[in-house]
């Protein structure tokens, strides 16, 4: 009996040798835990739960659930960012191997993966309880507009305008501009200082441009299941593109600086960079990019459209779901819900998360909190303005991680070579995103 | 051995013609056995992944409905892409110029350092191979610090002369990245065609100096004619490193502003850009196969070329 027993040993291992390095050859290193998760069971019954993440308050929350939840392991791999993950994660459901049990989105790419069916629809856990405790727009965006929930929110960028007090006192401003109007009057007064001094520089930027016309209350792209409509040429979204190409006209925007580069982080340290329309994220961030400017830069909301309005946008922002194929649905929403609305939120708030619910965004703490290298402005309480007043509705189309890379080709000519306009541009992307989105069976128009 | 002595006795000449048709099979499987392991790991990295590539390229992958048996569409749609054929010109004509120039210089520095009136010609050799050795990637970040006009060493320069050249523009981006290949490939050649002029048979020299022939003269009929067989090789693998042109105008974008760098630069760049942007796997796939036809066409082009040059000649 004993011998037998070897021998089959023996011949099981090498094939079983043979398939883990196939599949470790295959995804990398994302087969590692899933292959641990099934040791696991079988010794002493735990589970583990994969969590993809490149946002690395997460961690902050594993030890509390894990205390609270004995029998549940959680392992959070950063497996890229973005767009990287989404491969990864494409890749693990095509192969039908090593899909994790909750992953992050952002915003934008939750059409992506909703409308394949690809993401479990969270109300079978009750995930539509949660909706009171989510700011108005950051909702909207896991939801689709549905009755469904297909994420949920995790942190939020509300679009917010980012100034240099010292370098608008140098073009003897000394407020945030309220409107776009008195941006535009304040760019001509910053590069009235000449040199390298710009109260932007544009080299492309979509997001910044879109947040612009969410806020104005363009919506260009409306999805109904598998039927996209894209139209750019609703009033409020012209004006947008018009008030931009008059600035771009007028050379009011720099076109040498790129966001992310490390040029970008020395023009935003050196002062010369006076604003930044962004989301509400880049708070952490920039005090790291521009030390030098400590106590110069602050925070208001976007300028507004009409004098006396208050409407915002959204710039951003990420979520957590769960992949139809992940192996411990139950589990894994539990530690969702865990960490984006139970204890487990407060540890990732105050280790620098910006998330969109009310329950903190309201509370003194938030609202108080200021900071030195925003000039003890109480930036807590603009953000949360800013994410309160965010405008809903708007919607991505599923393929728009696609559509930003091609819009960068697009634009090109016209910030390089000032050729075209950039209404033209938006008319040729709209062309190209109808011929993509038609060869990727969804009915476009 | 067995089967000889089974046979019957009475007929040997039969005997010894099937003895040794036995042998000689049994040698022909042994011989298989021998490249065994090369044929498998052949067939399993080169020959399988190129079929699969194949067989992606007749599918087209969909966001609604999944993956679509689509023949020879995916190639039907590459033949009349402008992208494509952007990208391919693009590279062509960068070969076309780039190659020769850093060829020219890696045959003059494999002349110097053969010339053995240089002192120090191995740290010399050493240190002009050393960019061979630095990952591609790295090279890009370093090239776009040095070159960049805003905070870069080109500011500097810029400065100090008084002009206001951009290496970054549309019209010179391709320039920049000429600069970087060449300067890390041009060492690599040079080894190449200096190891063939190592091997030119020191009585040729003797040979040469007795009839009384200067430098240029020894180097036209003596080191030209030895490095012709490297100079068919260098070209080759130019071509082919050329045409798959990848790390620079990925990395690029991101560090300069308005370079002109679209995510169809290059056939390599568009191809992944279509397979991991555009989840187009199959037109990417096919994009993959037709440029590695023409690279290969191309290759051998040269090759034949090159051959019937050095039989003439």
């Amino acid at each position: 009996m004993r011998t037998m027993r070897l021998s089959s040993k023996q011949k099981i291992i090498p094939w079983a040798l043979a398939a883990s390095l196939a599949l470790a050859a295959c995804s990398g290193d994302t087969t590692a835990a899933p292959l641990d998760e099934a040791d696991g069971d079988s010794a002493t019954g735990d589970i583990t739960l994969t969590v993809w993440s490149w946002d690395a308050t997460v961690e902050q929350s594993v030890a509390g659930f894990e205390a609270a939840n004995p029998g549940i392991k959680v392992e959070v791999a950063n497996v890229g960012s973005s767009m990287d993950e989404y491969t990864s994660l494409d890749n693990a459901i095509q192969a039908g191997s090593g899909v994790p049990d909750l992953v992050m989105f952002e915003y934008f790419a939750i059409p992506y993966f909703a409308i394949p069916g690809k993401l479990t629809d969270l109300t079978e856990f009750g995930a539509q309880d949660l909706e009171n405790d989510y700011v108005a727009s950051a909702w909207s965006n896991v939801t689709m507009g549905t009755d469904a929930v297909y994420a949920l929110p995790s942190d939020y960028g509300p679009a917010v305008l980012f100034w240099n007090a010292d370098t608008f006192a140098k073009a003897g401003l000394t407020e945030a501009p309220a409107t776009w109007d008195e941006y535009y009057e304040a760019a001509k007064a910053i590069r009235a200082l000449g040199g390298d001094y710009y109260i932007d520089h544009d080299t492309g930027d979509l997001f910044g441009l879109l947040a612009m016309i969410w806020q104005a209350g363009g919506r260009p792209f409306k999805v109904d299941g598998n039927d996209i409509t894209i139209d750019f040429s609703e009033p409020e979204t012209v004006k947008v593109l018009e008030f931009r190409q008059k600035m771009l006209d007028e050379g009011l925007l720099g076109d040498s600086v790129t966001a992310w580069s490390d040029d970008w982080n020395r023009a935003l340290n050196d002062g010369t960079l006076a604003t930044q329309n962004m989301g509400g994220w880049l708070t952490s961030s920039l005090i790291e990019r521009a030390p030098d400017q400590s106590g110069n830069w602050r925070i208001a909301l976007l300028p507004q459209w009409e004098a006396g309005e208050k409407v915002g946008a959204e710039n951003g922002g990420s979520s957590f779901g769960i992949p139809t194929d992940a192996a411990h649905k139950e589990e894994a929403y539990k530690f969702l819900e865990y960490f984006t609305n139970g204890d487990g939120l407060q540890p990732r708030v105050d280790a620098g998360a910006f998330v969109p619910n009310l329950s903190v965004l309201d509370s003194p703490e938030f609202q108080d909190a200021s900071n030195a290298f925003f000039g003890d402005e109480k930036t807590g309480a603009v953000l949360a303005e800013a994410s309160e007043i965010a405008a809903t509705g708007w919607q991505y189309p599923p393929f728009f991680e696609w559509a930003r890379t091609v819009y960068a080709d697009i634009c090109a000519p016209l910030y390089t070579d000032h050729e075209g306009t950039l209404e033209g541009v938006f008319e040729t992307w709209r062309e190209r995103m109808v011929e993509y989105g038609n060869e990727q069976g969804f009915t476009v128009k | 051995m067995a089967l000889a002595t089974e046979a019957p006795p009475a007929s040997p000449p039969r005997r010894k013609q099937r003895a040794g048709f036995v042998v000689r099979f049994r040698n022909r499987q042994i011989g298989w056995l021998f490249i065994a392991p090369f044929c498998v790991l052949f067939l399993l990295v080169f020959i399988v992944p190129i079929f699969y590539a194949g067989y992606l390229s007749l599918f087209q992958q969909r966001m609604v409905g999944g993956d679509v048996f689509a023949g020879v569409a995916n190639y039907q749609k590459l033949f009349g892409d402008s992208q494509f054929w952007d990208g391919v010109v693009r590279v062509a004509l960068f070969t076309a110029i780039q190659v020769p120039i850093m060829l020219f210089c890696s045959m003059c520095l494999a002349l110097a350092i053969d010339s053995r009136r240089l002192y120090g010609t191995k740290f010399l050799r050493l240190t002009i191979f050393l960019p061979y050795a630095v990952p591609a990637i790295v090279s890009t970040l370093m090239w776009g610090f040095m070159l960049g006009v805003r905070y870069g060493l080109f500011r500097q320069l810029n400065q100090w002369l008084g002009t206001d050249v951009n290496p970054f523009t549309p019209s010179t981006t391709m320039i920049s990245i000429g600069v970087m290949v060449t300067w890390a490939f041009t060492g690599y050649n040079m080894l190449i065609f200096y190891s063939a002029l190592k091997s030119v048979p020191h009585e040729l020299y003797e040979a040469a100096a007795v009839d009384g022939a200067n430098q240029w003269q020894v180097i036209r009929a003596i080191k030209f004619p030895a490095m012709r067989g490297s100079l068919v090789v260098t070209i080759i693998f130019s071509i082919i490193g050329t045409f798959q042109i990848f790390n620079e105008p990925q990395i690029l974008p991101s560090m300069v502003s308005n370079s002109g760098i679209t995510t169809y630069y290059t056939p390599n760049l568009y191809a992944y850009n279509l397979a991991f942007t555009g989840s187009q796997q199959g037109y990417a796939a096919a994009l993959a196969l037709v440029m590695a036809a023409m690279t290969v066409a191309i290759a051998y082009a040269v090759q034949i070329h090159g051959m019937r040059k050095a039989l003439n000649g």
